[in-house]
């Protein structure tokens, strides 16, 4: 039976990789977002995991880090949607795929 | 250990179901569900404070944010996204997969540590109050500054400056 920090890491892998893969497939720009929160997530779930079960114990670091990941996790999807609703207000659109003014 | 193993597949389910559900706002509830997950998953292993904050940022905040963004952006871009090509999915499992797989290697490489390597101690939220301000005041005060730059660079992108802005089409 796996051990509880591995199944944390790979329950983490996971997230990340399917954060991955929405941002890679997605055209919807909030819909990219949505991935990078799920990886910045995944990040998140790994501070806790070692914190938790990991082989050294010390005091409250992983929380400690999670807070600061959180609170620039959340910076980042107020100013990423920000920006989106700007390029909406322009393009009407938040196709990526549409967004090719500075193409050249 | 009872709990991850319950909340685990329900986290994932929640999350592919974000990344692959055709319409957005379908996709941002189930982002919103599988955060508050998360939150439950940090409340089971014994992070109770991270578990509070966890559900009050990002399921109250920035999943809400989201939300009402795709209810502000949503004409016609639900028709795009309806219509995802299948070469971009093979692209992104092309890409993602081979990650996927490095990374289950590298965890079954890992080296056996069990639930009970250390006893676990907790921490109280006194604790982390008094870490955080004396051992990181530089990091919290940066992280303040961070806070207020980007929530005055927000409300300057998002306000319609002269209104400058493109009418509806229809």
């Amino acid at each position: 039976m796996m051990n509880p920090l591995a199944l944390l890491l790979t329950l983490s892998s996971i997230l990340f990789t399917l954060g991955l893969f929405a941002v890679l497939t997605r055209r919807n720009a909030i819909l990219i977002l949505v991935g990078i929160e799920l990886m910045l997530n995944s990040a998140n779930i790994n501070f806790i995991a070692f914190w938790r079960y990991g082989p050294v114990d010390v005091d409250a670091t992983g929380p400690l880090f999670l807070l600061f990941s959180i609170a620039i996790a959340a910076a980042e999807a107020a100013v990423g949607l920000a920006i989106i609703l700007m390029v909406f207000r322009h393009t009407r659109s938040t196709d990526l795929n549409k967004l090719d003014s500075l193409h050249g | 250990m009872i709990a991850i193993l319950i909340l685990a597949p329900l986290i994932l389910l929640a999350a592919l179901g974000a990344v692959w559900k055709a319409r957005p706002v379908h996709a941002a509830l189930l982002l919103a569900l599988a955060l508050a997950l998360n939150a439950m998953l940090y409340l089971a292993m014994g992070a109770d404070f991270i578990g509070l904050v966890q559900f009050m940022v990002y399921v109250g905040a920035v999943a809400v944010l989201i939300v009402f963004s795709l209810l502000i952006t949503r004409p016609g871009d639900e028709k795009a996204e309806l219509d995802r090509r299948p070469g971009s999915v093979v692209t992104g499992l092309a890409c993602t997969l081979p990650l996927l797989v490095s990374l289950c290697f590298m965890i079954s490489r890992l080296p056996e540590i069990g639930a009970d390597a250390h006893p676990f101690s907790g921490f109280s939220i006194e604790e982390l109050g008094l870490t955080l301000y004396s051992t990181h005041a530089p990091a919290v005060i940066a992280v303040g500054v961070m806070l207020t730059a980007v929530m005055i660079g927000a409300a300057l992108f998002a306000r319609d400056i002269g209104g400058k802005s493109k009418p509806p089409s229809e």
